[in-house]
Order: structure tokens, then sequence, then C-alpha cells
């Protein structure tokens, strides 16, 4: 075991990251040289604005999909917000978010809401995959890749909702991890959480970070540039 | 099979995306394979298949991109471009009208049209080009317009339609040619031959304002096939003629006819940007609608509505709609002319296309396209157009007002083929009628 977590905990989160800045940054720098024709799909927006109204609500409440597919739309809001706040939901991994409450109120509300949302996006995902399975128009356009990427995030979100419904794979966040994320950020040596789930959790963390720069999850930083274009004055 | 003598010129090509515009190194990267493109296309919803899917169609470029330019790809992707393939690229990309709905619905705003051009930019440079739409650029480069008419044969064609106007309206109308004016008014190219009755209406409608107007011998068509083909250079060559003849004849403004693709390149991809000083051209580009509707509304034009006599619908050709954003001054014209006008759901923006853009409209044969197989372009949109005449139907309108030439063609053929006793032209196809002529 000692191996792996020098592996996953030690080394792989540095390389990590350092994969993850790089190939962003590299990737958007690319984007950014690209000459951009006009390009608008009218009425778009006429000054800048607009623009970025527009944009967020393509980002924040899928407008495209609202009116181009009410079921999909469901679908993909859900399962997207739901990943939104339990990613930024694991800050509190490294800082006590909730430090106003007390202590059994942060565990109440961080249960309550990481709970469900753990489990609403399976479900969401499952919607998502059986589409992708058995929707003619998704099936015939699906690759390896685009399952790849739904089975990677399935498998995180249920890694990590074992820890919080598996009293076996519990794991206590303000004694054990919570101190080993922070000696990654001052270089100290506190030990790596030797929970096997965590483990797994934190690996498939890494390999999706690592693998989205050069992935169809460039859709992320993408969905800013690719609305630009059309929405553009 | 026998390796694919252009393979390599085709991911050649495919692999300069890497650092080309903007859009095309995005479809590349980002599209999450949803679907949302196909369920909101004429083509598939005609012809359900992997083959009319936008995505997978986008993919025959996609694909070839990943294995050369991702880690994932070029450790997974294998197999090489065949002969048949690229065949099949060819029925593909010139069963995609380009007409940019997917890009309204698609999540990322991921505009398919970008890569069809791309696809056809890539089969023109290989000769493999539709016969139709080839013949048609070479015509052009020769004669200077579609319809290979020398000068001599435009001016017969205009004077006809001068006599036709006043056997129709009993107004004497001259439409003038080649002459020094302030508007240069540049029609779609099958508005002299084949849609006249547009022609008539606009040449009516420049009399009735007492415009000072012109049309050119040398820039009579604004249709442009470089746009369709892929030919940036063709686009540019086409666009020149109207530029040279706005100099020629010191027009203070250049009016494009009842022609989406001519005024989306005259305003928004050609003119400016490529004959531009300091951003700016020493003449207005307009189009006719937005130039008419003002003297529509003021009542310079006098109108009677009951004259036409039949319901109207209006079409939004897609470079009328979503490329070019002229929606309003169509309808207000059409408010005036007739009093049974009729909405087609949805329309604007998100209007379906009815088959026949991108230079579809054109081709009725297998224009030497091998992978059409049994079928023919005009037997594919006629699938296509499906939607359309759904929508049509709907309405109950008895004429459809398609304010394009590629639309136009195509409405007409496939308001017969489904058999539904809809009429179809242009816009100000009704002025002839609908227009009180002056008191002399």
């Amino acid at each position: 075991m000692e191996l792996v977590e020098l592996v996953v905990g030690r080394i792989l989160p540095y390389v990590t990251l350092v994969v993850l800045i790089v190939g962003l940054v590299m990737r958007l720098t690319r984007w950014n040289k690209g000459p951009t024709p006009k390009m608008t799909i009218f009425p778009g927006a006429t000054n800048r604005g607009e623009m970025i109204t527009n944009i967020l609500k393509e980002v924040l409440i899928f407008r495209g999909l609202f009116q181009g597919n009410k079921g999909l739309w469901v679908g993909s809001w859900v399962f997207h917000a739901m990943l939104a706040f339990i990613f930024f939901g694991h800050i509190r991994v490294v800082w006590e978010a909730l430090f106003f409450l007390p202590e059994k109120g942060q565990h109440l509300v961080s249960a309550a809401t990481g709970g469900t949302f753990g489990v609403i996006v399976l479900l969401a995902a499952t919607y998502l995959f059986i589409r992708r399975l058995t929707v003619g128009s998704v099936r015939e356009i699906s690759d390896v890749e685009d399952y790849f990427a739904l089975v990677l995030i399935v498998a995180i979100v249920l890694t990590g909702d074992a820890m919080r419904f598996l009293p076996a794979a519990h794991i206590d966040l303000a004694e054990s991890t919570r101190p080993y994320f922070l000696s990654l950020i001052t270089f100290s040596g506190a030990e790596v959480p030797s929970n096997p789930w965590f483990l797994m959790h934190y690996l498939l963390g890494q390999v999706l970070f690592l693998y989205l720069p050069f992935s169809k999850f460039l859709h992320i930083p993408g969905v800013f540039y690719s609305q630009a274009l059309i929405q553009k004055a | 099979m026998s390796e694919f003598e252009h393979k390599d010129a085709v991911v050649k090509s495919v692999n300069a995306i890497k650092n080309g515009p903007r859009s095309m190194q995005l479809y590349m990267d980002i599209c999450a394979k949803c679907g949302t493109c196909a369920e909101n296309c004429h083509v598939y919803y005609g012809n359900p298949c992997k083959e009319t899917n936008p995505a997978a169609r986008s993919d025959l470029i996609r694909n070839i991109y990943k294995k050369h330019n991702t880690i994932t790809g070029k450790l997974l992707r294998r197999g090489e471009l065949t002969e048949a393939d690229f065949e099949g690229w060819v029925k593909s990309f010139w069963e995609c009208s380009g007409c940019r709905r997917c890009a309204v619905y698609c999540p990322y705003g991921i505009d398919n049209s970008v890569l069809t051009r791309k696809g056809r930019a890539i089969i023109h440079s290989l000769g493999m080009s539709p016969v139709r739409i080839a013949d048609t650029q070479d015509i052009s480069d020769k004669f200077g317009n579609d319809e290979a008419q020398p000068p001599k044969a435009i001016k017969a064609a205009l004077e006809f339609l001068e006599e036709e106007i006043e056997d129709e309206t009993g107004v004497k109308v001259r439409i003038p040619v080649d002459e020094e004016a302030d508007i240069l008014f540049v029609p779609a190219s099958a508005d002299l031959i084949s849609f006249p009755e547009t022609q008539m209406g606009v040449a009516y409608f420049f009399h009735l304002i007492g415009a000072s107007w012109t049309m050119a011998t040398d820039a009579v068509d604004g249709a442009n096939f470089g746009l369709f083909s892929g030919d940036d250079a063709h686009m540019k060559r086409k666009n020149k003629l109207l530029h040279d003849a706005c100099l020629k004849y010191k027009a203070k403004m250049l009016i494009i006819g009842e022609c989406g693709h001519a005024y989306r390149i005259a305003k928004r991809i050609g003119g400016v940007n490529y004959f531009g000083e300091n951003g700016k051209l020493p003449y207005e580009v307009t189009n006719i609608f937005s130039f008419a509707e003002p003297y529509f509304k003021d009542g310079t034009i006098k109108l009677d509505k009951t004259k036409f006599g039949k319901s109207v619908t209006y079409h939004d050709p897609c470079n009328f709609g979503r490329s070019t954003g002229v929606t309003e001054e169509p309808r207000e014209i059409l408010d005036l002319l007739v009093d049974d006008f009729r909405e087609m759901t949805p329309n604007r923006a998100q209007n379906w296309c009815c088959g026949g853009g991108g230079g579809l409209a054109v081709m009725d044969g297998k224009e030497g396209v091998k992978a059409l197989g049994d079928e023919t372009f005009l037997d594919s949109r006629m699938k296509a157009a499906k939607k359309k005449v759904e929508q049509v139907k709907e309405t109950g309108a008895e004429y459809m007002a398609a304010p394009c030439a590629n639309c136009k063609r195509h409405v007409g053929q496939m308001l017969e083929h489904y058999e539904t006793g809809v009429e179809s032209g242009g816009v100000f196809d009704i002025l002839i009628q609908a227009a009180i002529p002056p008191a002399e």
C-alpha cells in the first residue's frame, strides 16, 4: 500500500497540477491565436454587455438545449449543476468554509447537500448513459471517448458516495484529509490517508484532471469561446 | 481497396485546422456528442441516419484530426481514408445546406456549416466538386455571371422585362443599365431569367420612388458559388465584380436584391473585408428590404392590399435570417402588401431551412457524385424538404414568399413534389399587382 500512497498522494498530485495548467494554457493560447472572421448568428448581441448575458444564459441555464431538446435539457442541466456544486463543495477539503456554523451544523449541511447531490448526479448520469445507448441519433455519433468520460465521472461519484454512505469507507475530513491536503500546499509531510476508497476516489479524480486538457472535457472552457463567436455583435 | 491517392492532401488540409480559425479549432476539441444538432436538422429529420447526422458529418473531418493531433487519437484510432470514404464525403458535405440552424441549438454554438464548407473546400481543391457547382463557377469566371449571358443578352432581357412591366401595370418603367447612378442594384442571377417577377417588382419599386439607380452588365448577379464550394479565391473574384461596378458607376449605395447569400458576402464576409480602406468602402452596402421598408411605411408606395388576393407566408432564407439578421423588414413590407399574412413557426433565427440552401438547389441529377448510388440530388433534397412542407401546410397559406434564388427553385419543386397546391415566389413579385399605379 505504501507505494500506492506515495504515487497517488505524493507524486501524482503535482504532476496532475502541472499537466492540467500547462495543458490548458497551451490549448487556450492556441485558441486565442486563431483568426476569428465574423460569424454572428442573428439576432446576436448588440453590445458587449448583451453578449456576456447571452453567453451566461447558455452556460448557466443551457438556453440552446432548453429550446432544442427539453428532455436532455433537464437531464444535462441537473447533471452539470450537481457536479458543479459537488466540485465546489470540495473546498471543505482544505478549508472549513462553513466555519460560521457549529460543528454539528457543518456536518448536517455537508451531509444533506453533498449526500443528496451525490445521489442525484448518479441518476442524471444514468439517464445520459441510457440515452447515449438507446437514442439512435446519439448512439450513432458516440465513440469510446464519450463512454469513457461518463464512466470515469460515475466511478468518481460512486467512490465519493461510498465514503459518505458506507460506514466502513468513512473518512474523517477534519482529522485526516485536511491535514494531508494542507501539507501538499506547504510541502510538509503529513500522512497520506490510507483509506482505499479515498485513494481510489483521489486517483480517479486526478485522472479526470490529467485527461481534461486533451479531451471532450475541453467543452468546459470551450463553451465560452465558442458561444462568443456566434454571439458577437 | 487500394490506397486513396489524395489521402495525404486531405490529411494535410485537416491538420491545418490546428493553427487555423478559432471556430474550427474549437469544433475539433469541444463537441460533447449530445445529438441536439441532429434533432434540429431538416436533413436528418427527412432522412434520419448516421450519414445525415450533423455531428457524424463533422466527424468525417474530426476523426482525421483526432487521429493525427491528439494523444488518444494517435494511440487508439486506426484505419486510413479510402477512396470510397472520400466519395462519401462528397455526398455528405453536399447534403448539408449549411443553414446554421444546428448552431442555434448546440449548447456550445458549434456551427457545423463551417466544417461543411471546410469539407467542400477540400473536395473542390481535389477537383471533385459536384459537376453543376464546378461548372457554374467556371461559367461565372468566363462571363461574369452564372447564366452565361453576354452584355447584349442581359440588355435584351431587361428590355423585355420593361415591356412585361408595362403590360402588367400600364406603367412605363425604365431599367437603367451601365449608367452612372446613386444606386447599383444587384439581384440573384436567376432573377433575370428563371424568376423575372422579382426583378420586375424591384424595377417597379425604384420607378415609383424615383430612384437614381442602375444595373451593370459586368456585375449583373450577386450569386457567388465560392461561398458554396469553399473556394475563397472565387468568392473574392466574384465579389470584386460588384465592387468594381460600384466604383465605375460612382454608386453611393450597393443594394443586393432577394438573394441572402449574396448579401451575406457583400455585407459580412467580403465587401469591406476584401476591399475596404481603413475599414470603409466608398459606398454603402445594403439589401432591398432594408432600403425599401421606409418607402412602404411612409406611404410613398401606394398599395391596395386586396389586389394580390392570396394568403401569404414568409420563409426566412437562412442567409437573410440567421446570417445577416434581415428578418423584420420583409415582414413589414409583406404586411403592407397583402391583407392575409401568416407566420410559420418557428421562424426568424429558428426557421427550418427549406433544403435548397448552400447551392443544393441547382443540383437535380447525380452531378458525378458516385456515393449517391441510385439516388439523385433532387431525391435527397425532397426528403430534406419534409419539415418545411409540414410547416407551410400548417399555415394554410396559398403563397410562400422566399426571397432567395436557391430557396425559390427548391421550394417550387418541393411544393409540387408534395402536391401542396401552394404557389411560391419572392416578396417584390407581389408589388406588381399590389401597387396602385401613379396617376399620369
